[in-house]
């Protein structure tokens, strides 16, 4: 049996599509359902078991093998450095990593920053010589900069629509994510033949949508 | 029942991070099993030895690189002279073995069953599965003073033989050269740097990086498909296009060269029936700087990680002041228990010692 972890919410929707298209299995009820395991006969991959659990925990899931393959972006990866492998860029559910805040902000020193990234974030900060104090948040970070908490979010952006209705700007676009395959190096090792012809599927799908970009 | 609560009051001591309580049944077990390997390796005429669990931080960096201390837990002696606790055993028996060699010893065959530490966050029940846990015991061999396929084969062999010996269901080792991937991107006439990052990619598993980098580099087949495609058991499988592009370079002929050993070695394994549940993948890149020849891992269904890992690791022993080639192998202890009982063993240990 195959397990593989999803990304609960953007990264899913936006990864299964591709998946769809390549023509691999996908239990029919994973939109609307509240369970988080679907379990399914596939004729060519043979069992497979779906993990529905949020982004940060994936790679968790993963690097402990009690999933073999997960589905996940580039930012968590990054955030959290687990033990897995990176077998492939699915190129969807895109976003960017931005640096956001009030307009009257904008040319200010920046102070306080509010992200879910704190790694990054610090990252991002020293890089440029600045000193800032960072403020973790799990979410809706765009009300930091809202109510004063932060002069500064660094957040993951997709359209720019909440930063909009909030009243913020983009300053700066740090980085581009996407979705990534991951696997547990150990099942990678063992149970390649059954990745590999996954993998080759989306690969093929992928490489498809960056001819017609 | 005893009534259980949150301990409010702070009655009870606190048990270090990532450190792991092993009650009677799972104590036992461990035990039984370190046991039954060291029996193996005595009988085969390694003798058991054992050392303190610190050594000096400039020990265990012979003959390795700086960046693989990093999970090192470190600390001070009394004269402020850095220590770490032992990450692995083999330099510990290399500082051991050294000046006995020098002083003529031929040979050293010895095994040890040992705890190492790492620094990790992790919690230990997860990371003794799969991951790099604060503590774990492993048990092993070093045999210092031999080479060649015949005592390769002879390793590898002690090896397969003590996951039998534990009555390991389903095990899978997998085989590569630690030279074969940094002379094969050589070959290819590939920057320095670039060779760097692309073995970093590929000890990591970071294929995306790995494919993007090779395509910046102006390669344009598929590296990682053409190295994975190459299977020593089969020499047919070395395409026409990768010989003949050797031929034309000095580190073509030492790829070439390897590559000719791992197809030597690989029919030894072969003859002496060590190849049933083996697999060459020339994508295996060990993170450990001081190997020099082959190296393996041993995957079983159960252990996300290695249940045993080793190598040959030939320049080391002369960082220690007395050259001798030398192989060894170590097994996971917590990750073969945990295969073993199909992860029971992880989990009985906290009905026991629960309520």
């Amino acid at each position: 049996m195959l397990t593989i972890a999803l990304a609960k919410g953007r990264t899913a929707e936006g990864v299964m599509p591709l998946w769809q298209e390549a023509g691999l299995p996908i239990p029919a009820d994973l939109d609307d359902s509240r369970a988080l395991v679907f379990e399914m006969a596939d004729t060519e991959f043979g069992w497979l078991r779906f993990l529905l659990a949020k982004p940060a925990d994936v790679p968790t899931y993963v690097s402990f093998g009690v999933a073999d393959l997960g589905v996940v972006g580039k930012d968590v990866l990054l955030e959290n450095h687990r033990d897995v492998f990176e077998l492939l860029d699915l190129e969807a559910a895109r976003c960017t990593l931005c640096v956001a805040g009030l307009p009257a902000h904008r040319d200010t020193w920046a102070r306080k920053v509010a992200t879910k990234y704190p790694r990054l974030a610090d990252q991002y900060f020293r890089s440029r010589g600045m000193a800032v104090e960072t403020i973790v948040l799990s979410g809706s970070i765009e009300l930091a900069a809202v109510i004063g908490l932060a002069d500064r979010i660094f957040d993951l952006v997709q359209t720019g629509s909440t930063l909009k209705a909030n009243g913020l700007v983009v300053y700066d676009r740090v980085l581009e994510v996407s979705a990534r395959l991951i696997a547990n190096g150990s099942s990678y090792r063992t149970q390649r033949s059954r990745m590999e012809s996954l993998l080759d599927r989306l690969r093929q799908t992928v490489a498809i949508h960056h001819r017609m970009d | 029942m005893p009534k259980m609560s949150l301990d409010m009051q702070g009655k009870w001591a606190d048990r270090p991070l990532g450190m792991r309580d092993v009650f009677p049944q799972q104590a036992k077990l461990r035990w039984q099993v370190e046991s039954r390997l060291v029996r193996l390796f005595d009988a085969q005429k390694f003798e058991l030895v054992s050392c303190g669990t610190f050594e000096y931080v400039d020990t265990l960096l012979r003959g390795r690189a700086e960046e693989e201390s990093r999970d090192w837990v470190r600390l001070l002696d009394s004269s402020g002279r850095m220590m770490a606790l032992r990450p692995e055993m083999t330099p510990s028996i290399a500082r051991m073995a050294a000046p006995l060699l020098a002083a003529g010893m031929p040979e050293v065959r010895w095994c040890y069953g040992e705890r190492v530490y790492r620094r990790t966050d992790d919690p230990a029940s997860l990371s003794w599965a799969s991951g790099r846990a604060a503590e774990s015991t492993q048990v092993g061999i070093e045999w210092i003073g031999g080479s060649g396929d015949a005592v390769d084969a002879q390793v590898v062999s002690l090896c397969q033989s003590g996951l039998q010996e534990l009555h390991l269901a389903e095990w899978q080792m997998v085989v590569s050269h630690a030279a074969f991937a940094p002379e094969f991107f050589q070959a290819l006439e590939l920057p320095k740097e670039t060779i760097q990052d692309l073995l970093r990619d590929l000890s990591r598993g970071d294929y995306v990086n790995f494919r993007s980098l090779a395509t910046a580099s102006g390669i344009h087949q598929d590296l990682l498909q053409v190295l994975a495609d190459l299977n020593p058991l089969h020499a047919g499988s070395l395409p026409l296009w990768l010989t003949e592009r050797w031929q034309q370079t000095e580190a073509g002929h030492r790829v070439q060269t390897v590559w000719n050993k791992l197809v030597d070695f690989g029919q030894v394994l072969q003859q002496k029936n060590l190849a049933n549940h083996l697999a060459f993948d020339l994508t295996l890149v060990r993170d450990v700087s001081y190997y020099t020849g082959i190296v393996f891992e041993v995957f079983a269904p159960g252990a996300g990680a290695p249940v045993a890992l080793g190598g040959r690791y030939d320049d080391l022993l002369g960082q220690f002041g007395a050259p001798a080639p030398a192989v060894g192998f170590a097994y996971e202890v917590e990750r073969l228990l945990t295969a073993l009982t199909a992860g029971e063993w992880l989990a009985e240990s906290d009905q026991n010692g629960g309520v």
